[in-house]
């Protein structure tokens, strides 16, 4: 599993040793050190993966993320000194899958890397039902009444994880571990964030959600199938 | 005893408990009115003192008026009567009358005319002398009293009859009571001696009745009474407004200063006129300003030293993250270095660690004391989330050589939580109990009521003393600085632990004593925003039974049917503990 990761940090000394980390796990880094640049370089460099810093000169982590986001489901992990609710939940809601705050260790970065860079090699063509979407797991296609839905890589897998079990109720633990790869408890606030940019694009009403359902107290479930 | 019995005294019981009870409460309220309100006191000593001069002057004018109409009517009556008495013994001593019958048509006629004429005529009586001891002649003839009302010679005391034998005008004053009306109505009598032809001495009485001058006398007073009465009331309403001018300012200072301590800090006195008032609220007005300038002083200074801890734990973070990787690259390699690189490299590695927990505890501090810590609330089985900690702290008990008790109930304890935040506190209270535990097991217990989920966690190790029990909240505060720090606390996790149960609107306290063990019990509301007012568990466990000396009473100890009389602290704990 190699792939090419993009580092948009403006510390240098702390992206050069991402960069370290990241080549003695076999990756091969970018490295971007301004937000103005990041967009382009990131066309340039077509990354299978962004390390985005969230406080950067010139256009800022968030922005950089909406943009990135705004053309591509590349997988984007923010890197924090912010563990401040607000901070990750903005960051979250401007497309980031995950974050790290700093510091971190060799080890976690790698583990978050490799967890958002993971492709489950799922045993042959799969097609899942819920509520009156059906998924083409393979294809990685989303689609109600024939028109496709445009979900990221980690929305996809969300929603393939409720799916697969539909008389599950997962609780964000579960959920943090089969999508997001964490094996300790992490931070539930990923998963609410994405449940709700999930919803946002699959539900009729988001407000009263059918597809993805809140079970008070323990998690979340798949909506009934109906089609 | 009987039932009947106890049936019928309480009810008069309750009825006197009842009464009592509602006099009690009027009473205090009457009291707390008369506490509370300046008004109210300074009305009611007013109208007190009012009342009180009032009344003496009411009295001592009466008096004066009395005495002073009583007196010019005695003076005026003594010489009316002495003009009718002489003009009577005139009649008399001119008569010729020679029979007892004669005499006594005589008396009539005489009595009958003193008492004529005008409304304040006198009533008029013709006494007979008492017995005088006569130079040896009996009066030769016997003739009758005579009277205009002969019911009221019953007035005339003894005394006065004494009196009068001596020639000389005597006078008495008397009360009439009519018989129909029972009115009293004050009345002067008058004596004199007049010498009857034939029958010898008589004493002659007129009674003048004090009608008129009575009547003026109430007029008078009746209408001194209403003066008083206007006077008192325009003495309260004077008071009540001069009152109510003054302390009306003093209330709204009052006022004012209450918003002022809520926080209001831009609230203000309005200032009118020049007069002392003013000055009041002028000086009332810069003293809350100068208070609000300090206060915003202060606040500034503490929101630049929060902003400080919290900017130069951010900045500290990104070098550190790029020590701590490089830290754990050389620690990876470590094995191809000499003995001592390598074990720099160790070093090196753990005080990062250390140095890290430390940041981040500042920097969760520091996020408390800026306020700019959120509850991220959610509806979570407690029971859940302390089994996860326990299981993570399953090392390090093991390590310890501690065993750890945990005791759940069986139905969901749902509360509105930080899972996050209250993982914390469990874990913090367990790695605190388990350094201190000394190897003895370590119970954590959790259980919920209606309102609140507990979770208890208690050692059996060194304890605390009470003065280290009120400073283990407190931030770098060790119990022994002296102690080995095996799992390098920060010295901040109690303290953090603290402000994670407050921001949950919860409760977090701890109890110890030396050799006893600690305990620390952290109290959640179910639903975000309720108040506690109780904990399902206790946080004092109950006394421990010194095993040589748990009392048994007054059965066998192979009896197995005695186990339920064991009045020993276990039953206690059986009973404390829900």
């Amino acid at each position: 599993m190699k792939g090419r990761v993009l580092v948009v940090d403006d510390d240098t000394a702390l992206a050069e040793m991402i960069g370290i980390v990241l080549r003695s796990e076999g990756f091969e880094p970018v490295f971007c050190e301004d937000g103005d640049s990041a967009l382009g370089i990131f066309r340039s460099a077509q990354p299978d993966l962004v390390l985005l810093d969230l406080m950067l000169p010139g256009k800022d982590g968030y922005e950089v993320c909406r943009l990135i986001r705004a053309e591509s489901g590349v997988p984007i992990v923010m890197l924090t000194a912010k563990s401040d609710t607000v901070d990750v939940v903005l960051g979250l809601e401007a497309g980031a899958d995950d974050y790290i705050s700093k510091p971190f260790k060799p080890k976690e970065l790698v583990a978050r890397v490799r967890a958002r860079l993971r492709r489950s090699d799922e045993p042959a063509p799969e097609h899942l039902a819920i509520g009156d979407l059906t998924i083409d797991v393979p294809g990685h296609r989303v689609s109600r009444d024939g028109e496709q839905i445009s979900l990221t890589p980690l929305e996809f897998d969300l929603l393939v994880a409720l799916a697969r079990k539909p008389w599950q109720v997962f609780t964000r633990e579960v959920l943090l571990e089969k999508v997001w790869g964490y094996r300790h408890a992490a931070d539930t606030r990923l998963v609410n964030v994405h449940v709700q940019r999930l919803r946002s694009k699959i539900e009729h009403d988001p407000e009263k959600p059918e597809i993805v359902v809140t079970v008070r107290g323990v998690g979340y479930k798949a909506g009934a199938t109906t089609s | 005893m009987t039932a009947g019995g106890r049936r019928g005294r309480p009810r008069w019981a309750s009825v006197w408990r009842l009464l009592r009870s509602r006099w009690l409460r009027r009473l205090r309220a009457g009291l707390r009115w008369w506490r509370q309100s300046l008004q109210v006191r300074v009305l009611a000593s007013t109208l007190l003192i009012g009342l009180t001069a009032l009344s003496l002057v009411f009295v001592y004018v009466g008096q004066r008026t009395a005495a002073g109409l009583f007196d010019e009517r005695r003076d005026q009556v003594l010489l009316e009567s002495f003009r009718a008495s002489q003009q009577a013994q005139q009649t008399l001593s001119a008569s010729t009358a020679q029979t007892a019958a004669e005499v006594f048509v005589l008396l009539r006629g005489v009595t009958t005319e003193e008492s004529t004429g005008g409304p304040s005529s006198p009533e008029v009586f013709m006494l007979r002398a008492p017995a005088q001891p006569a130079p040896g002649q009996p009066a030769p003839v016997q003739v009758g009293n005579t009277a205009t009302d002969p019911t009221l010679v019953s007035l005339i005391s003894d005394g006065l009859r004494a009196a009068v034998t001596d020639n000389k005008q005597h006078w008495q004053s008397v009360a009439v009571v009519n018989p129909t009306t029972h009115q009293v109505t004050p009345a002067i009598l008058v004596g004199q001696q007049v010498t009857v032809p034939v029958v010898g001495a008589y004493q002659m009485y007129f009674l003048y009745r004090l009608d008129a001058e009575q009547r003026r006398l109430d007029f008078l007073l009746g209408t001194l009474a209403l003066a008083a009465g206007a006077l008192v009331l325009l003495l309260a309403s004077t008071t009540w407004l001069v009152t109510r001018q003054t302390v009306r300012p003093v209330r709204r200072a009052a006022e004012v200063a209450e918003r002022l301590a809520d926080g209001h800090l831009t609230e203000r006195m309005p200032e009118h006129g020049e007069d002392e008032m003013a000055t009041l609220a002028r000086s009332f007005n810069g003293m809350a300003a100068s208070l609000q300038d300090q206060i915003h002083r202060l606040e500034e200074l503490s929101a630049l030293q929060r902003r400080f801890v919290s900017d130069v734990s951010h900045e500290l973070r990104t070098p550190l993250t790029t020590v701590r990787m490089a830290g754990e690259m050389i620690y990876a390699a470590r094995e191809s270095f000499d003995p001592a690189t390598k074990r720099s490299a160790e070093l090196l590695s753990t005080q990062l660690d250390r140095f890290e927990d430390l940041l981040a505890d500042l920097l969760e501090i520091s996020r408390y004391d800026a306020g700019a810590a959120v509850l991220d609330a959610e509806g979570r089985d407690v029971r859940e989330v302390v089994l996860r900690t326990v299981d993570n702290a399953l090392t390090l008990a093991a390590r310890k050589g501690s065993w750890l008790q945990v005791d759940l109930p069986a139905e969901r304890a749902v509360a509105d939580i930080d899972p996050r935040r209250v993982e914390r506190v469990v874990r913090n209270l367990l790695v605190n109990a388990i350094e201190h535990a000394e190897g003895t097991p370590v119970e954590v217990r959790v259980a919920a009521d209606a309102k609140a989920v507990a979770v208890v966690v208690r050692d059996h190790g060194i304890g605390m003393t009470p003065d280290e029990v009120a400073h283990v909240f407190g931030r770098f505060w060790r119990a022994d600085p002296a102690r080995a720090r095996t799992t390098g606390g920060t010295g901040l996790g109690l303290a953090i632990s603290l402000e994670d149960a407050h921001l949950h609107g919860g409760w977090l306290e701890a109890w110890g004593r030396p050799g006893q063990g600690a305990s620390f019990r952290l109290t959640l509301p179910r639903r975000a925003g309720m108040t506690l007012t109780a904990s399902p568990l206790e946080l004092v466990p109950p006394p421990e039974a010194p095993s040589s000396a748990t009392p048994l009473v007054g059965v066998s100890r192979t009896d197995p049917a005695a186990l339920p009389e064991w009045t020993g602290p276990f039953d206690a704990d059986r009973q404390e503990v829900p």
